[in-house]
């Protein structure tokens, strides 16, 4: 009897294809309840408030999806590093919250899924906001969709090619923690927007960049981008060249350490 | 109850555990020993289960538990079976209350909520730590966290218990206690207990059967008297009775003590006086120091002295301020009032380039100094910071521990190793006085021996050494001066001799056997061939 | 116990579920309403339970930043009003200067006349937010995060467990932080900030990867992760289940968007969606097999906290009905208050009564008292 053991770079948290099946109809319902501003067409009605059913919705969704990822049940090296690392984002987060713009949230996270995979990187991105705002008191409506933008945030840089390694590597996780820190940027603002800004019908005017419902939707997104420019475009890009810069300077020595748990940590079987 | 057949396990290039066979009985308190890396943890994580799992390499064999094989279960299916305590506790703990900690294992195993309730009493009463129900895990001592550890595993009624090193990072006294808890549960449970431990003199009293386990991966398996009689490793009042030829060997100090008189009329003219290590220039001189953390003080007056060229060890349970005194000379650590001079400078006042000139320091956590992904990059990067010649880390290294391949990531060295990496690292910068802070935990008395051998060279070099440690043999082998430490004051300080035979917590076996005069067996040794 | 003396009532945490029951259904009232004495009201009932039932934990301390929170919103919201509006008609408060902004901004003007109606519009609306913020607050304030997260559904075990173990290690982290910078201090090394980030980050890390592997091993020789009796066949019905509820989350989504759907396809189906999918997550518990010590259980102040969060949301929907004036008053005219929108919010001080007295450092010390008195009645007994 012999129980032969051999440790290589694979996926902490496998996704199937059932879970990917899953994941996809969640986002795409999480995508809808985020965009709802430029997808909605009004039936007819004096007043429209926003859909504050979604608040209570996406909570739901989300817990399904978690469920889900976990179904076949996660093994205890791999419950530990998200355990940890989670921890360590969220105090990331927390100390880099007072300092205007220098959100270290992301580095982390991308440079973890890029070690652990796609499934790893989404439960890792949705549990570090809940940690961060556990820790900082942070738990508020918005936390759902935080939670959800993260994710994805941490299943695209599973998903970025293998392949690519070396300078290479660390240029395309840079130009990756660009992209996703605008993107996570731009969809909190398109979830805060129609509230903070309230939402326009005939008869019931609001701000010159609030959200008008029934409108075209370029005219939507051009009140929308007025408002991004306006409020956030500092912070967001702020927040872009952080991310670059953590990972271009501590990157490849992270990523060193990543990997050395990652090869302790997921053991296959054959 | 449970039996390994044929046990081996080893990675490509080398093999661990060659061919082992081993039988532990109902009720049997087996003692497992050996030099470090020779992978006693290795075959406690077979019978556990750890390994290969969280490991790797390639197992063969069988372990039987009552007869059937559970070779192929993981460590979790064997939870209810058998109980295994790591050997740092506190990482290991899930929860954070010593209550839910001791629950946990019980609700892995879903077990009704009464059973649980009940059997949590229980086991807060046997391990009479009853009164820290609702305390966060953190707060505990080393000692009652090794207790809630015990009891983390006992709550689901394992019949085989199995420890690693469980007493390796505790002082004498909560060492005693952990023990004495270990042995009532052999006693009054009737528990099967497997028990690795480097410090011999402590274990081998209470153990039923030995298992030795040597370099080329092999067991000897026998009554403790009979392992140790050709052991490599062996507790000094063994090296005392195999010296004195005591057939059987002496377990306990009490068997030693009743037959020192075949000894006596050798020893009458007490130990030859080896030449002292002359006491150098003053290095370090504190006075009065006092020292809080927050409100909390820490050291209340303490006085030193260091000189040049001489070993001082100090001693003191855990918590009685020996790290902050350390860190207190180091610099780190601002006093609230008392003098401090170390090389002639106060500490606290200079940058932190000049602190290293002054005093270099190797903190518990030695593995903390370490950032780097190689041992070459490590050293490179100690000889630039400290303006010295390319390769003299390196060269000290080499010194201390020949044969490390400069490739070699710093965290997958040995203890001793790494260790002796973060040594050469502080000394780069040649300082005159050297702080170490517990040093010897984890080292067996192989990679003690070598250390004992790089500090005495370091004395001769005239720097001044400061050690912190629990380790009452490895004192009486190196240490010139001893300073003992109790609730940040110094209860007694003075040569090595004299302060040692004062308490007898502190004095090493051969001193309990053999008298005040003597402290290790090489002066019995030396005494004996001079006396024919 | 004679029964005339009054049982005295033991100071304990309620089940988290039961806070956060009670702050949603408040916070689903407040959706309902943009009506500002309603919501001063639904405010003054919030902060009086949480100032009457809050524990001493370090989380209920974060109740004041939830209502400066509170605060912020409104004071942007109305600001974004004037900042941005754009001559609401009616009685003009302010006349300030318009500023016009260049085209591609939308061709905006800032500031503007400012009217009393739109001032009073933007801060309707922004106490509607900063009140379920508010609410959302009293919650964390009010229940333990920690066992929050024990009593989470058994479906959601490992989730819940890498949390636990996240909140477990915090402090943990900080101690090896501390750690690794004093050792740090204790050799020379590169300068800068980004290169300093990586001499203290590195060991942190390679610390707590450690220490998580240590944790794992203590987690699986303990019985972490035994696994359950669930079927491949069950296994495919919960995935089948779980995918068919949020395919109607989805339906019922769009259909909710979609003003031009047919009426099935907006909330009733979002509805069933939901049902389907909490089902799914419901049989995706069933493989867990463990059980709870000491687990918090539904008792019935629990059940009374719950069920009043639950009654105020639903009485404030049925207001926000029938009463369409009182709970969106026009900005002209002074808003009207209602029995039943009354009701609606004082249904929120349900927990003044219901609620056990709280756990804090005097209530804990208290309980040792009467343990203390118990021992010393035994002991008189024996002798």
């Amino acid at each position: 009897m012999s129980a032969q053991l051999r440790s290589r770079s694979v996926a902490a948290l496998p996704v199937g294809r059932r879970t990917a099946l899953v994941l996809g109809v969640a986002s795409l319902a999480g995508l809808m309840m985020l965009c709802w501003p430029l997808l909605l067409e009004p039936g007819e009605g004096s007043r429209l408030d926003p859909p504050f059913l979604f608040l209570l919705l996406l909570p739901l969704v989300l817990v399904v999806v978690l469920a889900e990822m976990s179904e076949g049940g996660m093994d205890a090296r791999v419950l530990a590093i998200l355990g940890v690392l989670a921890a360590i984002n969220g105090v990331l987060r927390g100390i880099s919250a007072g300092t205007a713009g220098l959100e270290l949230v992301f580095f982390l996270l991308i440079l973890s899924a890029r070690v652990f995979g796609a499934g790893f990187g989404f439960v890792l991105g949705a549990m570090s906001l809940f940690v961060s705002a556990l820790v900082t008191a942070g738990v508020g409506p918005w936390l759902p969709f935080q939670m959800l933008v993260a994710g994805w945030v941490g299943l695209g840089a599973g998903l970025l090619p293998k392949r690519v390694a070396g300078r290479a590597e660390i240029w395309m996780l840079c130009a990756y923690g660009v992209v996703s820190a605008f993107a996570y940027g731009i969809f909190m603002n398109l979830s805060g927007w129609p509230f903070l800004l309230g939402v326009e019908v005939p008869g019931h005017e609001q701000t010159q960049l609030s959200y008008v419902a029934g409108a075209p939707v370029l005219e939507n997104l051009h009140r929308f981008g007025a408002y991004v420019l306006l409020t956030s475009m500092g912070w967001d890009l702020g927040r872009a060249i952080t991310n670059a810069a953590a990972i271009a300077l501590l990157g490849p020595s992270i990523l060193v350490t990543l990997r050395r748990a990652s090869r302790r940590a997921v053991i296959v079987r054959r | 109850m449970i039996e390994l057949r044929e046990v081996r396990f080893g990675y490509d290039d080398r093999t661990i555990l060659g061919g082992i066979d081993l039988r532990i009985d109902e009720g049997e308190l087996m003692l497992l020993a050996g030099p470090t890396g020779v992978g006693k943890s290795t075959l406690l994580g077979v019978v556990a289960g750890l390994v290969p799992g969280y490991t790797g390499g390639v197992l063969r064999g069988d372990v039987l538990l009552d007869g059937v094989s559970v070779i192929e279960q993981p460590a979790r299916e064997r939870a209810h079976a058998i109980g295994y305590v790591g050997q740092n506790p506190a990482a290991w703990f899930v929860t954070d209350t010593v209550e839910e900690e001791l629950a946990y294992g019980m609700e892995q195993l879903g077990l009704p909520p009464e059973t649980m309730r009940r059997r949590v009493e229980e086991t807060l009463d046997l391990l009479g730590i009853a009164d820290l129900r609702h305390r966060d895990l953190r707060t505990l001592s080393g000692g009652q966290q090794q207790r809630v550890a015990i009891g983390a595993v006992l709550t689901m009624h394992p019949r085989l218990l199995v420890l690693d090193e469980p007493t390796s990072a505790l002082d004498p006294t909560a060492a005693e206690d952990v023990l004495a808890t270990i042995t009532r549960l052999v006693h009054d449970l009737g528990l099967s207990v497997l028990v690795a431990e480097h410090r011999l003199e402590r274990v081998v009293p209470f153990a039923d059967r030995m298992c030795l386990l040597r370099s080329d991966g092999t067991v000897l398996v026998d009554e403790p008297a009979a392992v140790l009689a050709d052991s490599p490793i062996a507790p000094p009042l063994v090296e005392l009775g195999r010296l004195a030829g005591w057939q059987p060997l002496p377990l306990s100090v009490r068997d030693a003590r009743r037959r020192t008189s075949s000894l006596r009329s050798a020893l009458d003219r007490g130990p030859a006086h080896s030449p002292e290590r002359v006491p150098g220039p003053t290095e370090v001189e504190a006075a009065e120091l006092v020292v809080a953390h927050g409100r909390r003080v820490v050291l209340r007056g303490v006085s030193l002295t260091l000189h040049a060229g001489r070993v001082t060890a100090l001693m003191g349970r855990n918590g009685s301020g020996k790290s902050t005194l350390l860190w207190t000379l180091q610099g780190r650590l601002a006093r609230t009032s008392g003098r401090l001079a170390v090389g002639g400078a106060d500490p606290h006042q200079l940058k932190r380039e000049q602190r290293r000139a002054h005093a270099g320091m190797v903190p518990q956590t030695a593995a903390d100094l370490l950032y780097l992904e190689t041992v070459a990059e490590e050293c490179a990067a100690a000889d630039q910071s400290a303006d010295a010649p390319a390769g003299r880390c390196a060269g000290l290294l080499a010194r201390m521990a020949p044969g490390i391949d400069p490739a070699t990531h710093p965290r997958d060295l040995s203890e001793g190793q790494r260790l002796a990496l973060v040594v050469a690292i502080v000394l780069t910068a040649r300082p005159p006085v050297l702080l170490l802070d517990e040093p010897t935990r984890g080292l067996d008395y192989a990679a003690k021996t070598a250390l004992a051998a790089v500090l005495a060279e370091l004395a001769e070099l005239g720097h001044a050494v400061l050690l912190a440690t629990h380790d009452v043999e490895f004192v009486a082998r190196v240490a010139d001066d001893v300073v003992v430490l109790a609730e940040g004051e110094v209860v007694s300080a003075g040569p090595v001799r004299r302060v040692v035979a004062e308490s007898p917590a502190f004095a090493p076996q051969v001193m309990k056997v053999l008298g005040p005069d003597w402290l290790r067996v090489d002066e019995v040794a030396s005494a004996l061939e001079a006396a024919g | 116990m004679s029964a005339g003396v009054a049982r005295p009532r033991l100071a304990r945490e309620l089940h988290p579920g039961a806070w956060w029951a009670w702050a949603i259904g408040l916070a689903a009232a407040a959706t309902f309403t943009t009506n500002p004495l309603l919501l001063l009201l639904l405010g003054a009932v919030v902060c009086a339970v949480v100032m009457a039932c809050r524990g001493d934990g370090v989380w209920a301390r974060a109740f004041r930043f939830y209502l400066a929170l509170g605060v912020v919103i409104v004071i942007t919201r109305t600001l974004f009003r004037v900042v941005l509006g754009s001559g609401t008609a009616g009685h003009v408060l302010l006349d300030l200067p318009e500023i016009p902004l260049p085209d591609w901004a939308a061709g905006i003007s800032l500031l503007g006349p400012v009217t009393r109606e739109a001032l009073l519009a933007g801060l309707y609306d922004g106490m509607r937010l900063g009140m379920i913020v508010v609410a959302v607050g009293a919650a964390n304030a009010l229940a333990n995060p920690k066992r929050l997260m024990k009593s989470l559904p058994p479906a959601l075990y490992e989730i819940g467990t890498a949390l636990v173990v996240a909140v477990t290690v915090l402090p943990q982290l900080a101690d090896s932080a501390k750690r690794v910078r004093a050792a740090q201090e204790l050799r020379g090394g590169p300068p800068g900030r980004i290169r300093g980030l990586r001499r203290f980050l590195v060991p942190v890390l390679e610390d707590a990867f450690e220490r998580s592997l240590a944790l794992a091993a203590g987690m699986d020789t303990r019985g972490y992760g035994r696994p359950g009796a669930a079927p491949p066949a069950q296994r495919r019905l919960t995935g089948a289940v779980m995918l068919t509820g949020l395919l109607g989350v989805c339906a019922g989504v769009y259909g909710f968007l979609d003003g031009t759907s047919p009426w099935w396809l907006g909330m009733p189906m979002m509805g069933a969606g939901i049902a389907v999918a909490l089902a799914g997550f419901v049989l995706a518990g069933r493989r867990v097999v463990r059980s709870r010590y000491r687990a918090d259980r539904w008792r019935p102040p629990e059940v009374l906290i719950a069920l009043s969060g639950v009654a105020s949301g639903a009485v404030a929907w049925w207001v926000a009905q029938e009463q369409v004036q009182v709970a969106n008053p026009p900005v002209a005219e002074m808003p009207q208050v209602s029995l039943a929108a009354l009701v609606a919010c004082l249904l929120g001080l349900v927990p003044l009564l219901a609620a056990p007295p709280p756990l804090t450092r005097e209530s804990r010390e208290l309980e040792s008292v009467v343990e203390s008195d118990e021992d010393v009645a035994e002991e008189r007994l024996r002798s």
